[in-house]
């Protein structure tokens, strides 16, 4: 036994530490160069005839930066976009349109690091995205055009709009007003907030970059999707501030000089949601605007609306970089580029300088400063300005093509192609070898934007392995085989393998879905062996029916994104909204209604019968019961109502049939002060009847087992706090899922029924411990997906991690940012424990030796003769070790699934979707192993499995 | 089922036995072709079905019927009847009269045809919807793609159920036993659980980003049913047979 603990305990202490190692491997903290970049000497100065530190005079002086979030390509470009303004100025020729390709993660934060910056930021700033307060995310000591335009003589920044921007520049506008993006359901007030500062500002000559972020849009996506009636509305909005912006531009002298960028930071998906890299995300619009663009586009075909490129979706015009706004702004703005850009100057606006020797410097500016980077990853290659003598560079430089036996390694590759440029540059002055050389660094410094310590990648992966290892001793008996016990293993095995495939990470509810129905199924077949029942009340028949509706509550994962599902269907929906809300009641009510007999039973304790309540319906429809419902009402109360008010203003729609006076009255309410309440609430309740329960354990006789009443109680406290913690959409669920408890747990059929039909019509499921572990296994995963999370960061809900916080606290934050989006697994790991416990279910307490012996009950007599043996059967559990067991089968299976996507990432780094598949999923993997095991399965588990005891 | 009538002692069932197909050369040949014919059949009607399911696995039913009701004709003892090339004995009250025995073709239509076209009405009309249902269960569209997933659900019942009407009749108890997978493992029990099995496997390609015109719904489907069905088959006809199901 001892033996058993400690092997378990070190197999739980390796998984962090196995998590940590492989982070920090697979993470690396990025060096980055710190300063402004200069002018610096570009060398072959007397050959190209530049005077010394000259620069080619800049086109423009003044930026106006206007950010859209979320405006994907075609909502500019298409036929029947809003923005008839900016397609009538591409024809025109006025505007260079572009689709500006942004990487994943496609979400604020990083787009916004490589538009200023020109570099490709580190997936960590994801996780710095979620974790606001960081300053070490900020670019306040990073070189970005604003930094450069900052460092100008009168430099002068403002900005309005998200306050992303503030957060990323502390300090750095001389006026600013921020909006944070809080509810997305707000629609307009984000972007009037930025809006009424505009005209003042177009008037304003001191600044020189006027940086706008406007919200609206991506709220409407997030809320209703691209085809959301709001959005074309909202984008005439856009098209009409970009139209008193251009106006002023050409009718103003003093904003004659003015380069107008619109640009979206990202795009998003059918569903409205953005964060990975489907096409949809990945191809915002940007759009370069001013008079002057007149020069640079008499050559090009100016036409507008236009269908995007055969092929594809979403890619209008030219697929440029998003990085490259970061040179291209340097360039036309007349600054250095930033010291970390590895974006390409955008050949187009070359046409602005007429001699091709200004054009030449300008790229040979950008070539340099990447080169620098270049030169930083790959320190051991040649990147110097003397051309190489032919012997060299038949060594180093030989095609590929000529001599497939050497295969040249990336940087060998760069600094050919850099040799090339020299070699040009030392005889005459063309554009190309430039480009040549800017395009292959962008690329490939992009791939390897993250060099992998691989040794750390092994020793994490292996450490996960020892822990898997470890837990085996520890497992069950593994003989005879058993059918649940096989299933554990096949589903835990293919879960593994599936790990591998990208379409599988993406799409992992299908999996759980697909493997939970089937286990359902085997449900009711291993019953029906022993006794055939009526099939439609079979328990584990229900449970499949109602996990059929729970798998389409929430459309979730990349594939089928937007699809319909229940929570988008009109049921929910305006005036309908009232279904919704009466399903929340009866959640409510049904919590309300189960803390009120805990209650009425800790009365009874202090009132001093303890003795007599053993079981717990006897406390029904007594005075106690009465007093304990006046006493929890207003917990359940408050509880309802903090919902209500929170989704009045977070989700609007979906209070459209409740009656306006009531939404009035609770949005006046302080919804912080009403959650502390609730979590107050819960926190006390939960010590009334702890200390209840422990008096009543005094009062016990001695070798009386409790009923593990007490661990009910703190499941039901739970499911309170959970709800709390859900959106409203979803709350209807945990009935579900309480439904589905009560038909996994023995208390099904309730007794009545039992004596009526005298048990021909109804089976009780009687599972094993294994089974039990599987089922909660199952069903925490499936409800992780169910309740619309998926393996995309996008994903993971924010709304309601600040419940009862009025400032910004992290560690308060990250708890209830997990509890959120955690819920249903929380929800069934505490679940599987009571399962296994068989806490607080019916126990019929028959007395065996005194049944009848007489013929024609004898049947009846095996029957109850088999309750019997199974109900000791479960509270003889709660004293062995099989809490034991069902620990060691829920380590194994957090560990060897660590140890599947950490190999998946290991194996498949240089996979084009490690990024933006396999890195959140070992992101989730690590919230599932950190977070969710120990959180939820070993302190909750084990302090509900211990309640349980008393 | 644990119901007991009072004062009627149950009757103890025999305990159930693999079924064998008929004994004559045609059988022995013909159940070895059949998963053959079945699976040349839908790999011909493969590109129509990706193109267009609906009208393609309609008129794929047809062919699918012939086939499954010669099968049973041909190779399996029909429900109650064991094979009928063991003549029954004559049981005559004194002094009755010999029935004219009737004509071989007759008995082949009364002992064959017959039964094979009423499993073939009750596993289109009974089977069927039941299959769909428990497809539905699993997870097939709610909503949309009505007439894809009863489509489905017909061909898994065409398929797999036929076969199992046809020689165990109508019978509560046997059904039971067959749905709670307590009967022993023969070619048509094998074929049953491949094909249900194989259904249910079919479901793992939809989710991959292949962009297959294959992937959508309910061709996988289909296709785990028909493979499973004649591995199922194969290896309920020989590895298997006579196997029994444990769970524990």
């Amino acid at each position: 036994m001892a033996a058993r603990a400690i092997l378990l305990t070190l197999a739980n202490l390796l998984i962090p530490i196995a998590i940590l190692v492989f982070a920090t491997g697979f993470f690396p903290y990025k060096p980055f160069m710190p300063g402004l970049a200069r002018y610096e000497d570009l060398g072959w100065e007397d050959r190209m005839g530049w005077n010394n530190g000259s620069v080619a005079s800049a086109p423009f002086d003044r930026l106006v930066f206007m950010v859209v979030d979320a405006l994907r390509s075609d909502f500019v470009y298409a036929e029947g976009s809003g923005m008839s303004f900016v397609q009538s100025l591409i024809r025109e020729g006025t505007a260079l349109p572009f689709t500006a390709h942004a990487t994943s993660p496609t979400i604020t934060m990083p787009r916004v690091k490589a538009i200023t910056t020109g570099s490709i930021p580190s997936f960590l700033d994801v996780i710095l995205n979620f974790a606001e307060s960081d300053t070490s995310s900020t670019l306040a000591t990073q070189d970005t055009w604003l930094a450069q335009l900052k460092a100008k003589e009168n430099g002068k920044l403002v900005m309005y709009g998200d306050d992303t921007w503030l957060k990323l520049f502390p300090d750095f506008f001389e006026r600013a007003d921020g909006t944070s993006s809080f509810f997305v359901s707000d629609f307009t007030e984000v972007d009037n907030n930025v809006t009424r500062h505009v005209p003042g500002e177009l008037l304003n000559t001191d600044w020189n970059a006027l940086i706008m972020h406007y919200l609206g849009l991506d709220h409407i996506g997030h809320k209703a999707g691209p085809k959301s009636p709001n959005m074309l509305p909202k984008q005439k909005e856009m098209d009409d501030i970009v139209r008193d912006i251009y106006t002023a531009i050409e009718n103003e002298d003093h904003l004659a000089n003015t380069l107008f960028v619109l640009c979206g930071d990202h795009g998003m998906n059918e569903g409205g949601n953005h964060g990975g890299s489907a096409p949809g995300e990945t191809s915002p619009a940007l759009v370069f605007m001013s008079p002057k663009l007149s020069k640079v586009t008499q050559f090009s075909e100016k036409k507008s609306p236009v269908l995007p490129k055969e092929g594809s979706e979403f890619e209008f015009y030219r697929m440029v970089e998003q990085s490259d706004v970061a040179p291209t702004l340097a360039g036309l703005l007349g600054m250095p580029v930033p010291r970390n850009n590895l974006g390409v100057f955008i050949e187009e606006f070359l046409g602005f300088w007429d001699d091709s020797r200004d054009r030449v410097q300008l790229l040979l500016r950008n070539a340099k400063q990447m080169k620098r980077i270049v030169e930083a990853t790959y320190p051991s290659l040649d990147f110097g300005t003397a051309v190489w003598d032919g012997e060299v560079q038949e060594k180093e430089c030989i095609s590929p093509i000529d001599n497939a036996d050497t295969i040249q390694s990336d940087g060998q590759n760069l600094a050919c192609k850099w040799q090339g440029l020299v070699q040009v540059m030392s005889t005459l002055a063309t554009i190309s070898p430039d480009l040549r050389f800017l395009k292959s660094a962008q690329e490939t410094m992009s791939s390897t934007a993250s060099n992998y310590n691989v040794s750390l990648l092994i020793l994490g992966t292996t450490l996960a392995t020892l822990s898997a290892l470890l837990t085996l001793p520890t497992l069950p008996r593994l003989r005879p085989l058993t059918a649940p016990g096989i299933s554990y293993s096949l589903i835990l095995a293919l879960y593994t393998v599936l790990m591998f495939a990208s379409s599988y990470v993406e799409e992992e509810h299908n999996f759980w879905y697909w493997a939970t129905s089937a286990w359902l199924f085997y449900l009711f077949l291993a019953a029906s062996r022993k006794e055939w029942t009526n099939v439609l009340l079979h328990p584990a028949i229900i449970v499949l029916v109602l996990h059929r509706v729970i798998r389409r509550w929430n459309q979730t994962g990349q594939k089928f994104a937007g699809a319909d599902d229940i929570v988008h269907s009109p049921l929910f929906y305006g005036t309908n909204s009232i279904i919704l809300w009466t399903l929340v009641g009866a959640t409510y009510m049904d919590i309300t209604n189960r803390l009120s007999r805990h209650v009425a039973r800790s009365i009874a304790t202090f009132e001093g019968v303890s003795g007599v309540a053993v079981g717990g319906p006897d406390a029904d429809f007594d005075a106690n019961r009465f007093m304990a419902t006046v006493a929890v009402m207003p917990l359940g109360a408050t509880a309802f109502v903090f919902k209500l008010g929170f989704t009045t203003l977070d989700a609007p729609e979906l209070v459209g049939g409740i009656n306006a006076g009531i939404l009035n009255w609770v949005a006046g309410l302080g919804l912080v002060g009403v959650a502390r309440m609730v979590f107050g609430g819960i926190g006390l309740s939960a010590f009334w009847i702890a200390v209840a329960e422990w008096k009543r354990r005094g009062g016990r006789k001695r070798g009386v087992k409790g009923n593990g009443d007490l661990a009910v109680a703190l499941f039901d406290l739970l499911s309170l706090f959970l709800v709390t913690q859900t959106k409203a959409q979803n709350i209807p669920l945990f009935l579900l899922f309480r439904i589905q408890f009560f038909l996994l747990s023995k208390s099904y059929p309730p007794p009545p029924i039992i004596i009526i039909t005298l048990t021909n019509q109804t089976a009780t499921l009687n599972l094993s411990p294994t089974s039990i572990t599987t089922t909660t296994l199952l069903l925490s995963q499936t409800t992780f997906f169910a309740l619309g999370t998926n393996n995309a960061i996008s994903s993971i809900s924010l709304s309601n991690s600040y419940n009862g916080i009025s400032d910004y606290n992290i560690v308060a934050v990250g708890l209830l940012l997990f509890l959120s989006n955690w819920a249903g697994p929380m929800y069934w790991s505490t679940a599987g424990v009571l399962l296994l416990g068989g806490h607080g279910q019916t126990q019929r307490h028959i007395a065996v030796q005194e049944l009848e012996d007489r013929d024609w009950v004898k049947e009846e007599r095996a029957h109850l003769e088999r309750l019997a043996r199974q109900e000791k059967e479960v509270v003889e559990r709660r004293e062995d070790g099989a809490w034991g067991s069902h620990l060691a089968l829920l380590t194994l299976w957090t560990a060897a699934s660590l140890v599947a996507v950490m190999l998946a990432c290991m194996v498949l780094r240089m996979h084009l979707f490690v990024w933006t598949v396999f890195s959140p999923k070992f992101l989730f993997a690590a919230a599932w192993g950190v977070c969710f095991h120990f959180l939820g399965e070993v302190a909750v588990g084990g302090l509900v499995w211990g309640a349980g005891r008393w | 089922m644990s119901t007991t009538v009072i004062g009627a002692p149950a009757v103890p069932r025999a305990p159930a036995s693999p079924i064998n197909i008929l004994n004559n050369g045609t059988a022995k040949l013909y159940t070895h072709l059949h998963p053959i014919l079945v699976l040349s059949l839908y790999a011909y009607r493969w590109p129509s079905i990706v193109a267009d399911p609906v009208p393609a696995l309609t008129s794929a039913l047809v062919p699918l019927s012939i086939l499954q009701i010669a099968y049973v004709a041909i190779c399996l003892p029909p429900t109650g009847g064991t094979a009928s090339t063991v003549p029954q004995a004559d049981k005559r009250k004194p002094g009755e009269k010999k029935k004219a025995a009737p004509s071989k073709v007759e008995s082949g239509i009364n002992g064959t045809i017959i039964p094979a076209f009423l499993s073939l009405l009750l596993s289109s009309l009974a089977a069927a919807p039941l299959l769909t249902a428990t497809l539905v269960l699993f997870g097939a569209p709610m909503t949309t793609h009505h007439t894809h997933t009863v489509l489905c659900g017909a061909h898994i019942a065409l398929l797999s159920f036929l076969p199992l009407v046809y020689v165990h009749g109508v019978d509560g108890t046997t059904w039971r036993e067959v749905v709670a997978l307590l009967l022993p493992i023969d070619e048509v029990y094998g074929g049953m659980i491949g094909s249900v099995f194989g259904a249910w496997c079919g479901a793992v390609p939809i989710p991959l980003d292949w962009d297959r015109e294959w992937q959508k719904w309910p061709i996988t489907i289909v296709t785990g049913a028909y493979v499973g069905y004649a591995v199922g088959k194969l290896l309920g006809g020989t590895l298997l047979k006579g196997k029994k199901i444990m769970f524990e």
